[in-house]
C-alpha cells in the first residue's frame, strides 16, 4: 500500500498538509483527446486532510482554470453560516506516489491562499490516515 | 442564474416519479430533460460527458431527504 509519512515540526500549527496535483477527470480527458483539444496541465495544490469534512472540497476557481463544467450541486452548511449551493466537478487527484483518484469535488471558497483542497472522509474511506501529534508526524496510505 | 438552477427545478418536478422508480440511484439531468438513471454517480457523469459533451449537467442521487453537507467552521470562507 503506497504511503506518505510526513514529519513537520509545526504540525500543530499547519495541520496535516500534503502536496499533490489536480487535473481534469478521465472522461473529460478522453473527450478532449478524441476532439484533439489540448489537455491542461495538472495544477499543483496544497491539500489538508480534514476528518471534519464528509466530502472533499476544492478552492473555487481552480476547476474553471482547467476549463471544467459542473456535473452536480452540493448544499453546504456550517455552524456559522446559512446554507450555500456549490458546484461539483469531476476531477483527478494525482499524489506523488503514483496514487490517482477520480473524485467528485465540491468547489467552495477556502479561507486564505495556502490550502486549496480539503481531503475529506469520502477519499479517506479508501485509505488509512494516522495522526501522531506527539511526534509531529502523520501518515496517509492508500 | 444560480448554478444548474434549471436542472434542479427539473429534478424537483420529477422527484416523486424518480423516488418511486429509482430511489438511491443517480439521475442525469440536462436542462428540462431527465436523460437517465444510473447505479453510481461516476456512471452518470460518464454518460453526461459522452452524450452531452463538456456542458453543465446535473448528476444527483435520488433521495427522499436531501441533507446538506455539514462542515466544521474553519477553512470554508462563507
Amino acid at each position: 500500500m503506497p504511503s506518505y509519512v510526513v514529519q513537520n515540526p509545526n504540525l500543530q500549527r499547519t495541520g496535516p498538509v500534503v502536496n499533490l496535483d489536480v487535473g481534469i477527470g478521465a472522461t473529460a480527458e478522453a473527450l478532449r483527446k478524441t476532439a484533439n483539444v489540448a489537455l491542461p496541465a495538472p495544477i499543483p495544490v496544497e491539500a489538508m486532510i480534514d476528518t471534519g469534512a464528509s466530502v472533499s472540497v476544492i478552492q473555487s476557481g481552480l476547476p474553471l482554470q482547467l476549463g471544467l463544467t459542473p456535473i452536480g450541486v452540493a448544499t453546504i452548511s456550517t455552524a456559522s453560516s446559512a446554507k450555500f449551493r456549490c458546484p461539483q466537478y469531476a476531477m483527478r487527484l494525482l499524489f506523488a506516489n503514483q496514487v490517482v483518484f477520480e473524485a467528485t469535488l465540491v468547489a467552495a471558497p477556502l479561507q486564505g491562499h495556502r490550502v486549496q483542497l480539503l481531503i475529506g472522509r469520502d477519499l479517506l474511506t479508501q485509505g488509512v490516515f494516522v495522526y501522531m501529534g506527539c511526534g509531529n508526524t502523520f501518515s496517509l496510505s492508500f | 442564474m444560480a448554478v444548474l438552477e434549471t436542472e434542479l427545478k427539473t429534478y424537483e418536478e420529477n422527484r416523486e416519479k424518480l423516488l418511486a422508480e429509482a430511489e438511491g440511484k443517480y439521475v442525469l439531468i440536462h436542462g428540462e430533460d431527465v436523460l437517465g438513471v444510473y447505479e453510481s454517480q461516476m456512471d452518470a457523469i460518464s454518460a453526461g460527458y459522452e452524450n452531452l459533451g463538456e456542458v453543465p449537467f446535473l448528476t444527483k442521487q435520488i433521495l427522499r431527504v436531501d441533507e446538506p453537507i455539514e462542515f466544521h467552521p474553519g477553512l470554508l470562507g462563507f
